[in-house]
């Protein structure tokens, strides 16, 4: 039986590093466009990565899954919880500490190996074929290797007794590496979700828009309205309930994200324009990536606050149901916190 | 005699917005009204524009042409120039990446020669002294 451990959050912390190889400086670069959401969690062609992620673990029939979002995130604990609906996320203060107790109870359940993974990076690799040789490794801890260096994604028996710093030893220090050869793109820096997109509309990988191919080499998602004097020129992607107004031109790899609305005469060329996101009257977007408060251009390396409403805002984000929500909720958080596990658990619920 | 109007440079200031726009509005004005304004905007402190400092530009390019005069931007920050592309109007103005560039990119101005004024005859008669000295 298999376990999966989703980890939204920041590496091991500064004081519980025990090697600087996961380290990656650029996670704040930036910081100021990406307003402290993990790039995994931002749409690209339709879905998140920490979304594309655990659809691939039921793909392949997990028996269990659990999402932590680490409280580093909980000014944007929206966006997350719209992101992934497949698995509500659950909050903790801190992910990583969380680990072994998740492990534990995995073992208490009988799943006796488990993938941990920090949802940060997009890796297209078969899963399968790493648990094959983690088992034929006979070593407690796996890490998948591109190579570039270390993913942050393990495969871990869930025997592993350890806690506090040897567990994090033995995920960073003593695991055996298994190297995998398939797309990757480590979502470091927004550049990163730019080229990601840019990848997926040239099927440079195998990320596929989460739409219809109304014609070749455009996407549209449900709901998405192009008025019939705009143009597309693909490879592009038009995002569920987004509107393309009168005279707009989409065209060079641009996606154009849910719920967005370009407004009459707007050219977005080679362009991201981020989910909830409102482009205004006769502009001009190039090589940029846009959300609802600021503009990063890629070409010149800035980001520029944009606070007239006129050019950017946010669109008015539609009525939907709410978020689901784990039916443990904060209270697993707590407990994991608490080294309390004594919440019933049913073989066949999800957290 | 070839006199240059003198070109006046002036500083934009840090934040660009609607109500800092009409204040330099106001102050740039009076040197829009006179004949063939030359004036140089130095955008080195601009870190902030938006459509209403876009709009004010835009106005007092407009102001001085319609005098035969030009207005140039200079030093414009790559903050400045992501918003001038944005909306579109990056190639409507000449830019610089000095104030002094392009206050010499003005050149020299030929001054109007103060001329006597032609007598009322001259338009049906033509040049009449020539005419009697010819004569």
């Amino acid at each position: 039986m298999l376990g999966a451990i989703g980890i939204i959050g920041p590496e091991a912390s500064e004081n519980d590093r025990v090697s600087s190889d996961t380290r990656s400086t650029r996670w704040a670069h930036r910081d100021q466009f990406r307003q402290g959401t993990p790039l995994a969690c931002l749409e690209v062609l339709g879905r998140s990565t920490v979304d594309r992620v655990v659809a691939g673990w039921r793909h392949i029939a997990i028996d269990a899954i659990t999402l932590l979002a680490d409280g580093y995130f909980a000014s944007v604990r929206g966006e997350i919880d719209q992101g992934v609906r497949e698995v509500s996320p659950t909050w903790v203060e801190h992910a990583w500490g969380c680990v072994p107790e998740i492990l534990k109870n995995y073992r208490e359940r009988g799943i006796d190996t488990a993938v941990v993974v920090r949802v940060a990076e997009y890796i297209e690799m078969d899963l399968l074929v790493a648990l094959q040789f983690h088992k034929e490794q006979q070593h407690s801890v796996t890490r998948v290797f591109d190579d570039i260096g270390p993913l942050d994604t393990w495969i871990v028996d869930t025997s592993l007794d350890q806690a506090g710093e040897r567990i994090r030893k033995a995920l960073f220090l003593e695991a055996s590496r298994h190297a995998v050869a398939g797309y990757v793109n480590r979502l470091a820096d927004p550049r990163d979700l730019r080229r990601l997109a840019v990848d997926g509309l040239n099927a440079h990988c195998q990320l596929r828009p989460n739409g219809l191919e109304i014609r070749p080499g455009v996407w549209m998602s449900e709901g998405a309205q192009v008025d019939r004097r705009a143009r597309i020129v693909g490879p592009a992607f038009i995002g569920h309930k987004s509107r393309i107004e009168e005279q707009c031109l989409i065209t060079r790899c641009s996606n154009i994200e849910s719920n967005c609305q370009i407004d009459y005469g707007t050219v977005v060329e080679d362009s991201t324009v981020l989910s909830n996101t409102y482009v205004g009257i006769g502009l001009d977007v190039s090589r940029s990536i846009v959300n609802s408060t600021s503009l990063l251009n890629l070409e010149r390396d800035v980001v520029v606050e944009v606070n007239d409403p006129g050019i950017i805002r946010q669109n008015r984000i539609p009525h939907e149901e709410p978020p689901r929500q784990s039916p443990y909720g904060t209270a697993w958080g707590r407990a994991l916190l608490a080294k309390d596990v004594n919440i019933p658990l049913d073989e066949s619920e999800e957290f | 005699m070839l006199i240059s109007r003198p070109v006046v440079i002036m500083q934009l200031p840090e934040k660009l917005n609607r109500e800092n726009a009409q204040n330099f509005s106001l102050e740039l004005e009076p040197l829009l009204e006179c004949h063939r304004p030359r004036i140089v905007l130095d955008c080195s402190q601009v870190g902030y524009v938006d459509g209403a400092g876009v709009e004010m530009l835009l106005h007092s390019l407009e102001e001085a042409m319609k005098r035969d005069g030009d207005l140039k931007l200079s030093a414009v920050s790559p903050e400045s120039e992501v918003m001038l592309e944005l909306m579109r109007v990056d190639r409507v103005f000449e830019v610089f990446n000095t104030p002094e560039e392009a206050v010499r990119s003005f050149g020299a101005a030929p001054v109007e020669a103060a001329l006597p004024e032609a007598p009322w005859y001259a338009a049906a008669f033509g040049d009449v002294e020539g005419l009697k000295q010819a004569g």
